[in-house]
């Protein structure tokens, strides 16, 4: 017995070690698989027909699960690809819970998948730190065309003239407005060619502080804020987004005007009623109108079918137009080992028939120009409106490499006007003086 | 620590005896055997982990770029003491952040500060209350107690609920208040919520202490004819001493690194008035943009630090003010 346990203790410590060593181990086993594929490669020049079936080549693709709905269809024209792409095998790894941590953290580990999802709003980052490929010439062997997709959508996701990635789909905002609230206050709806006079007019007429009614949503939101800014003729970032102009007289005077809806009682942001989001708060038929997104309207028809709604473009400022675009791309890895089959999968997925299938199921708006006159657009003005948006001044939803600070300092710049009353030129030149920072931060 | 005391001089005077050095040798590679898992686990997901952070405190690191040394260049930033100093308006504008200095540790301690002595003292109690003979006292204990056994997300969005501008607290107290919305109660809230979940837990370890003082001291007191308030004063308190130290470091340590409540109800906001060191670091490390992962590992050693330092201190008051040793 003794003996058996001496000999048998440090076995047992010897296999744990193994085991232990294994993860660490793996770069070897890894090499061997390479020189086999180089083999196969040698006897494809042979024999091509046999062999191609046994080398598919491997795409994984990720991006965030938004609803079980919209994964079943992305599932649907996967297996429609792979149906007509034997020769490669698109893996789907949805990611679950936080995207953009799950996302880096396979990066920094360099285990990311060949295709993943790229928000305009973090692609400066990515590209900056050269984590994407450039996919000019991919596009070209592909017959892929910048011409074919909207100006505004295939530009954002561009740097110095090289392309990053191809847009997928698309929102901008539209002014949701509450067809019953303004046929009780006998306001006319509003158009297209509204500006921000009629939507102050209106505003007035259509609030009701005493039954918590309010003529529009100006949440501390720096997804909604910026629009306003863009139609007084003003930017939040310089072109190369060296600066903020948030502390510029046009801004000023926008965030003047947009706070001065609840400071007169006839706006007012989700929490004064109680609600996280102003679009349960629109639902609701508390808010007559509310600067939302496409993303808006398929929530109306699970939570409020009963509303009756239109939507318009954004009224003009004193400048004009100006809109957000909110964009997401399918972006190639630089460490994918099949970048060409990478593109073949982005080029299925943006195609004018699965983007045909998207927009018909009311997900998302399609990026293909091909697309614009599509008969469902015609019989749904609620997302024409939407699509129509990135046609009129609208500017991507993207601040620089510091963009969430942005985000996070025009955020409390309301909400420093909104909840501690400081005065609007002092609210935005304290946010202007942290962007700066934040800036000097990164350099 | 006894047993080795005693073994010690068994060995020395008995060196000849290589048998029982063999079997000794072997008991112990026997314990290490059992060891080796937790050790193998303990060795990858602590100590390497522990060590590899300290190594990325000291570097440049955004996760999408290799990590880049940039020696205490990332504490300096954390710290950032300019920004205490007055500045001219027109200063060019500081590369650090300041954020830490001047909203997480303040808050941080602020939290500290209220929650660990109402929820000592709240759980201290009601653990009194549940050491008497009452009726449905077992109930009553399973009530004080759920709240610990309950996911913190869960009742973190009861809670978001519960204080909503039209939630039940401002109906049943007649209030106007936007408790989660207002910088000026947001932070209130979550000390409410923290304590509402602790207390419980506390309370069970508060009366594992009370059970375990020995009757006979009572029975002594009350032949010396002391009254219920001096039994308190000199018996139980003082008796209850250990428990209590255990109880204000397990309360420290948990209200210094408070994060999930704060993530779920209000992400650091209104204006940074929830923002504390933990929910800092998980905003440098990954949800700004501009990943800051060495200046969040730097921050988390400052952190460690703190509690260190706090713990010591607390450690001293509690035994230096009475004779109860070894806690």
């Amino acid at each position: 017995m003794k003996t058996l346990l001496k000999w048998f203790v440090p076995l047992m410590v010897l296999s744990l070690l193994l085991a232990a060593c294994q993860p660490a181990a793996s770069p070897t086993p890894e090499k061997v698989i390479e020189t086999v594929t180089v083999e196969k490669e040698k006897e494809v020049v042979k024999t091509v027909e046999v062999e191609k079936p046994a080398e598919r080549a491997v795409v994984r693709l990720s991006g965030w699960a938004a609803s079980p709905e919209e994964t079943a269809l992305l599932q649907s024209i996967l297996l429609d690809f792979t149906v007509e792409n034997p020769d490669i095998v698109v893996k789907y790894e949805p990611i679950t819970g936080d995207y953009w941590q799950q996302l880096k953290t396979s990066i920094a580990s360099g285990v990311e998948p060949d295709v993943f999802y790229m928000d305009i709003f973090q692609f400066p980052a990515f590209v900056r730190d050269e984590v994407l490929l450039p996919i000019d010439d991919l596009m070209a062997k592909e017959g892929v065309k910048r011409d074919d997709f909207i100006p505004s959508l295939i530009d954002a996701f561009s740097d110095g003239g090289v392309t990053y990635g191809i847009p997928k789909d698309f929102n901008t905002l539209g002014l949701f407005y509450n067809k019953d609230l303004f046929a009780q206050a006998g306001v006319a709806e509003p158009t297209d060619d509204w500006t921000w006079d009629d939507l102050k007019t209106a505003a007035e007429a259509l609030s009701d502080p005493a039954n918590n009614i309010y003529g529009l949503g100006v949440p501390a939101d720096p997804g909604r804020f910026p629009i306003f800014v863009f139609q007084n003729g003003g930017s939040i970032m310089t072109e190369d987004y060296s600066d903020t102009l948030l502390d510029s007289p046009a801004a000023v005077e926008a965030a003047t005007f947009y706070t001065d809806f609840r400071k007169n009682q006839i706006g007012a942001i989700p929490a004064d009623v109680g609600e996280g989001w102003q679009g349960t708060v629109f639902g609701k038929g508390q808010f007559a109108m509310v600067y939302e997104g496409g993303w808006l309207i398929p929530y109306l028809k699970q939570q409020f079918p009963n509303i009756n709604y239109g939507v318009v473009t954004p009224p003009a400022g004193p400048k004009g137009e100006g809109n957000l675009i909110f964009t997401v791309a399918y972006v190639i890895s630089r460490n994918s080992k099949n970048p060409e089959a990478a593109m073949r999968v982005i080029n299925y997925l943006t195609s004018e028939k699965a983007q045909t299938k998207v927009l018909e199921s009311g997900f998302a708006l399609p990026t293909r120009l091909s697309l614009q006159s599509n008969e469902y657009l015609k019989t749904n003005p609620a997302s024409s409106a939407i699509f129509r948006g990135a046609l009129q001044g609208a500017r991507p939803f993207v601040w620089g490499l510091v963009g969430s600070d942005v985000n996070e300092q025009m955020g409390k710049a309301l909400e420093r006007i909104y909840l501690e009353n400081q005065a609007v030129d002092a609210s935005l030149k304290q946010a202007a003086q942290v962007i700066r920072q934040k800036i000097a931060e990164v350099k | 620590m006894a047993e080795t005391v005693s073994n010690r001089p068994v060995g020395l005077f008995r060196q000849g005896s290589s048998a029982e050095k063999r079997k000794k040798r072997s008991e112990a590679l026997t314990a290490y055997l059992f060891l080796l898992p937790y050790l193998f686990i303990f060795l990858t997901f602590t100590v390497f982990s522990i060590g590899y952070a300290f190594y990325l405190s000291f570097t440049r690191y955004n996760l999408l770029r290799p990590p880049e040394w940039w020696g205490l260049e990332g504490y300096r930033r954390v710290l950032c003491l300019e920004a205490l100093l007055p500045r001219a308006e027109d200063a060019p504008p500081l590369a650090c952040d300041d954020l830490f200095i001047k909203k997480a540790l303040p808050n941080t301690v602020k939290y500290t500060l209220i929650v660990v002595p109402t929820q000592t003292v709240l759980s201290l109690i009601l653990a009194f209350a549940m050491d008497q003979k009452l009726r449905f006292r077992r109930l009553f204990r399973t009530i004080y107690y759920l709240p610990s056994v309950t996911s913190s997300v869960v009742i973190s969005l009861i809670f978001v609920w519960l204080f909503s501008p039209l939630g039940i607290v401002n109906q049943l107290f007649n209030l106007n208040i936007n408790w989660l919305n207002d910088p000026r109660y947001a932070f209130y809230t979550i000390m409410i919520l923290n304590v509402f979940t602790t207390s419980g837990t506390l309370m069970l370890i508060f009366l594992a202490g009370l059970q375990d003082i020995p009757t006979a001291i009572y029975e002594a007191a009350s032949i010396d004819g002391a009254n219920k308030f001096q039994v308190l004063r000199f018996i139980t308190i003082p008796m209850l001493r250990p428990v209590v130290f255990f109880v204000v470091t397990v309360g420290l340590i948990g209200c210094f690194q408070v994060f999930d409540q704060i993530y779920v109800m209000t992400s650091g906001g209104p204006l940074d008035s929830t923002t504390t060191v933990a929910y800092l670091i998980y905003k440098w490390a990954f949800r700004d943009t501009t990943v800051k992962m060495g200046q969040a590992a730097a921050l988390s050693f400052i952190l460690a630090l703190i509690i260190l330092v706090f713990t010591l201190i607390q450690r001293r008051i509690i035994e230096g003010s009475g004779s109860v040793g070894s806690a």
